[in-house]
């Protein structure tokens, strides 16, 4: 556990105890994959990981405390329905980032959701993502599981998509048919033409359910392949509640038990490629740290990330803790984000792709300030 | 100007079927597309005399919310129930909510006024307008969503943007979506009744951002928060969510209360004065008085701010004329807005001008396309009503057809999915990709599948595809596949 003195002091120190690699050694025998999971809606932070060792936590939001957290030190408990992800955090296979996010604060979700997959941090200002950017980078290839291809893969030379069609009565013509309908097409369009065509001559045995954790299952299957996608992308929607969003049970609540069975059921299908991987959820912006009239909370700042995969050697909760007064809030409302989770998602390309930090803050995240996360998370 | 009629009637409407004869003076065609009041949705079957869409199957906003009302109380009553097994009630369920339904009849109106309806013009202006402003599906919400497309959207396409602003804000559908219905103002007296009794209420600001954010002055504008909280507050006492409304509703009914005129008022203006922020709030630098009639104001200042108009030429330009718009065609439409006030037909006709000198290419959301492929080759893939008496259950065998909106589903582009309050994107990239070809293709062959008039090598005549596509018809082997090629070739998936 890092509180603030800690994680300050912290630093230094574990840079210079752990030996690091010096910058510009890539550690190429890894082939390391990476697992991005969006919580699309702003998830509450507070509720998933919450400080029950700061007193304020209960003047702020008496109603939104669970009332049994699993206690993982003297600061913070987790939500007991994250159950399998706190197993992992025994097992030194999972950590925590608490009081976190991409430097945002509008408070919009399409701003929101737009920052933190297109990694800069001015909204709509990139048509790539981070994650793409270093995939092209890397060279390594990346599938997103949704039918829309997320702004955070853009950019990638070789990336697809899964979500399988529901469309009675029809399935794809020939592949000579295909190649002609390629044949039509300028260059981008038609590469994805190509892209079904392969696809589809390897179909059959593939599952065509489609909820989250079907999907983490099929990425934890295709990513396991010798030669399949390192990069998976898996979307779990609806965090976008603002009333009566739950304690111990409830909607929230619910959405900590997806989330943490697409935990589970990703380790379970990558198979021994697990020890390889590292698993990351990101949400566009955290809650107001006060509930609302309606039980519920608002759109806020700093939130919390959840980090799981063998690449992890030891756990811990990385926090430079902000404080939950009045007076430590973003605009007397918001959790304050006091570590740029741009950098943790740099630390995770580092781990997974072998890419030297600076060229990922350069060339990834098109910002040479971005501080080196690594040593914290995977030292 | 308009050039090739049937590429101008893809590039503003859907195209012009195999029984359809464009018109000879386009100019005037056009005008009245935009201006006149069509009586009915065409709904035949491949014949020229299009049938009236059955008025029993026009929903009132009461007859939804009657429906829903029935829906839930026919559902508690056969849950109580200690005679049936659970396999039985669950099928009684399904019964009743097929007989109650309302959003399938609505998708399937949605489909048939796109293949077969007169005003074709307009209902791609309703399609802009419903997806600019989004409210999602889900629940009881289902129910509201066709009244919204079209009493709401539909039914003001021709007065002007301020309308259409404060009536869409003061849907049902919009405040429940967007949360307003749980905004309370903290020092109402409802919420000072809350904290007597020991409970929390207070604002909701999802509403008032996205009013400014998305569906009127944009970002730019550069608003603070305090101008979003301020907004919020105005629109604190607006709003119940649909559940409560439906049960409300349905209850006063079963009654037959008297009182009905002052219901009519809660189901079309639903604000709770005892709910509502008192005092004066400011947003953009204007006071705004406590009361009611202050949203007006506020949607009125917003939609006369010339942020607004710019925000709102520009999407236009790009739904119609495609991404890469130039700037000074944006100018056209906005210096009509401008001098129009924002009325919607001054603004729309220059909509259809400026498109008509663009040489852009728009790449079609799947749904515009899929309605343009039935239409324009004259497939039956929805069968229409024979005439304009055949009920809902002849016309879809056995029970009601999901077919219409899980294919708008699997798109990825149904006005009744639960969505991010943005709406569908403009852009060619976020509709290209390997899954949504696979559906592309499908949804062509499917269309195969229902005798087409027009085969492929015939709509590439008609829409001077190039010479490669024509290449690529002509080297596939069979008649279906021809077809495929050219639906999903780049000249028929953009215009």
């Amino acid at each position: 556990m890092l509180t603030r003195r800690h994680f300050l002091s912290g630093t230094g120190a574990g840079l210079f105890l752990s030996g690091y690699p010096v910058h510009g050694f890539t550690k190429n025998a890894i082939e390391g994959r990476i697992v991005v999971v969006l919580l699309e809606g702003g998830m509450d932070g507070l509720l998933a990981v919450p400080p029950i060792g700061d007193d304020n936590l209960f003047k702020q939001r008496r109603a939104l405390v669970a009332s049994n957290p699993l206690k993982l030190n003297p600061l913070f408990g987790v939500h007991p329905n994250f159950e399998k992800f706190s197993s992992m955090l025994l097992n030194d296979e999972a950590s925590i980032i608490h009081a976190t996010s991409f430097p945002y604060v509008g408070r919009s979700h399409f701003e929101g959701q737009n920052v933190l997959q297109g990694g800069m941090l001015e909204p709509f200002s990139i048509k790539t993502g981070w994650l793409g950017r270093a995939m092209d980078i890397a060279n390594i290839a990346g599938k997103a599981m949704s039918l829309e291809t997320p702004l955070i893969i853009r950019g990638a030379n070789d990336f697809d998509n899964f979500y399988p069609a529901r469309i009675k009565h029809s399935r794809l013509p020939s592949f000579e048919t295909l190649r002609l309908i390629q044949s039509t097409h300028a260059s981008k369009t038609a590469k994805v033409i190509e892209k079904l065509t392969k696809n589809s001559m390897k179909m059959g045995g593939v599952s065509q359910a489609r909820d989250p954790l079907s999907l983490a299952a099929e990425a934890g299957r295709a990513m396991r392949e010798k030669d399949g996608p390192r990069v998976a992308v898996i979307k779990i929607p609806q965090f976008d509640d603002h009333s009566e969003i739950g304690t111990d049970t409830g909607h929230h609540p619910e959405l900590f038990t997806l989330v943490d069975r697409t935990f589970g059921k990703l380790k379970s299908e990558l198979k021994e490629e697990w020890n390889n991987t590292i698993v990351l959820t990101m949400t566009e912006f955290g809650r107001t740290v006060k509930e609302n009239g309606s039980a519920g909370t608002d759109h806020g700042y700093g939130s919390v990330g959840l980090l799981a995969g063998g690449l992890i050697n030891r756990s811990s909760v990385v926090a430079n803790w902000p404080g939950l007064s009045n007076k430590d809030l973003y605009e007397k409302r918001d959790l304050y984000a006091t570590i740029d989770y741009r950098s943790i998602c740099a630390a995770c390309l580092e781990a997974a792709f072998g890419l030297d930090h600076d060229l990922i803050s350069d060339r990834v995240f098109l910002d040479k300030s971005i501080p080196r996360t690594y040593g914290h998370i995977f030292g | 100007m308009f050039g090739n009629k049937h590429k101008w009637a893809r590039k503003i409407g859907f195209g012009f079927g195999p029984n359809e004869l464009p018109p000879t003076d386009v100019e005037s065609w056009n005008n009245s597309q935009l201006t006149s009041n069509f009586k009915s949705v065409g709904v035949a079957k491949r014949s020229l005399d299009v049938g009236v869409w059955p008025e029993e199957y026009n929903f009132s906003f009461e007859d939804r919310l009657r429906r829903a009302g029935e829906y839930d109380q026919g559902k508690k009553e056969i849950e109580k129930s200690k005679k049936l097994t659970s396999v039985e009630k669950k099928k009684r369920v399904r019964t009743l909510r097929d007989q109650t339904d309302v959003a399938l009849f609505d998708v399937y109106k949605f489909w048939n006024s796109a293949i077969y309806g007169d005003d074709m013009v307009k209902q791609r202006l309703a399609h802009f307008w419903t997806n600019h402003f989004t409210i999602g599906g889900g629940g009881r919400r289902n129910y509201v969503i066709g009244d919204f497309i079209y009493r709401v959207i539909y039914g003001n396409l021709n007065s002007s943007f301020e309308q259409l602003l404060y009536k869409v804000t003061t849907h049902v559908g919009m405040l429940d979506y967007l949360d307003n219905a749980d905004s309370v103002g903290e020092r109402s007296e409802s919420a000072k009744w809350a904290r007597r009794n020991g409970k929390m209420q207070g604002l909701n600001d999802n509403l008032a951002r996205e009013l400014l954010e998305l569906h009127s002055v944009s970002p730019d504008r550069m608003y603070t928060e305090d101008d979003i909280r301020n907004s919020a507050k105005i629109l604190a006492g607006w709003g119940a969510n649909t559940d409560s409304v439906i049960r409300k509703f349905y209850r006063e009914q079963r009654r037959d209360n008297p009182a009905i005129g002052s219901l009519e008022k809660f189901i079309y203006e639903p604000y709770f004065k005892d709910r509502a922020e008192p005092g004066r709030k400011i947003v953009l630098d204007k006071k705004f008085h406590s009361g009611k009639k202050s949203l007006r104001q506020l949607t009125t200042m917003l939609a006369n701010d010339d942020f607004t108009a710019r925000h709102l030429s520009k999407k236009l330009a790009i739904h119609f004329i495609g991404e890469s718009v130039s700037e000074s065609e944006v100018d056209f439409i906005y210096n009509v807005w401008k001098d129009s006030k924002g009325n919607l037909d001054e603004v729309h006709k220059e909509v259809l001008n400026v498109t008509a000198r663009s040489k852009e290419r728009k790449f079609l959301w799947p749904s515009t396309w899929m309605f343009q492929a039935i239409r324009f080759s004259g497939s039956s893939f929805l069968p229409g009503f024979k005439g304009g008496n055949a009920s809902f259950a002849k016309a879809v065998p056995s029970k009601l057809n999901y077919e219409p909106k899980k294919i708008l589903e699997e798109l990825g582009n149904s006005f009744w999915e639960s969505r991010q309050p943005d709406g569908y994107s403009e852009k060619k990239d976020d509709w290209v990709s390997t899954e949504h070809f696979d559906r592309r293709i499908k949804v062509a062959s499917r269309i195969y599948s229902f005798q087409p008039d027009r085969q492929g090598e015939e709509i590439a005549t008609l829409l001077d595809f190039s010479d490669n596509t024509k290449m690529a018809i002509d080297k596939t082997s069979s008649m279906r596949d021809k077809f495929i090629v050219a639906l999903c070739s780049p000249d028929f998936m953009e215009v």
